[in-house]
């Protein structure tokens, strides 16, 4: 019978709180980048680390970029 | 008195040079009002991420003021009426 595969759960911390962000600012495209796929799409909480706030804060300041034009609804590539 | 913070993007037919004085007028009203303007930020032309109104292009600017509601209100009143300004954005700041 094949073991379950122990996965060791890697303990993120959420960048921002390291860096006791207090505001996320939707100007600041090329930190909102790094959240985003190349699709355009909000990357999972799961990929990026961030805590449930921070997360939360990142897809406000993302959709307001997105109101703006900063940042695309949704991006053509392939 | 409170502290927003506005972006407008302008259309980018017009002259880079115009935008400073033509927003100077509209930001009159805040200062009719009592209010003041803390800072005013051209950042020029800037590719849109996507059209808007057949534009791909416009001119952005981000201005921090200080003023009552009802002068922002009626601020981001006018400059929606105007046909030069694709889009608005107030937002307070220091609500989080």
């Amino acid at each position: 019978m094949p073991k379950p595969i122990a996965r060791k759960p890697k303990k993120k911390v959420c960048g921002f709180c390291k860096d006791k962000t207090a505001y996320i600012d939707y100007k600041d495209t090329a930190l909102l980048r790094k959240f985003i796929s190349d699709r355009g799409k909000i990357r999972a909480r799961r990929v990026t680390g961030n805590c449930a706030q921070h997360q939360r804060d990142v897809a406000i300041a993302v959709k307001n970029s997105r109101e703006m034009a900063l940042l695309p609804y949704t991006s053509t590539a392939r | 008195m409170r502290h927003y913070e506005l972006m407008v993007i302008l259309d980018p037919d017009l002259e880079e040079r115009t935008v400073q004085p033509s927003l100077e007028q509209f930001l009159g009203v805040i200062r009719q009002a009592g209010g003041t303007v803390d800072k005013l930020d051209v950042w020029g032309r800037r590719r849109l991420a996507y059209e808007i109104g057949h534009k791909v292009e416009g001119i952005y600017a981000v201005i921090d003021l200080t003023a009552d509601p009802a002068a922002v209100k009626e601020l981001d009143r006018q400059l929606n009426l105007n046909e030069a300004v694709l889009r608005t954005k107030v937002l307070r700041p220091d609500m989080r």
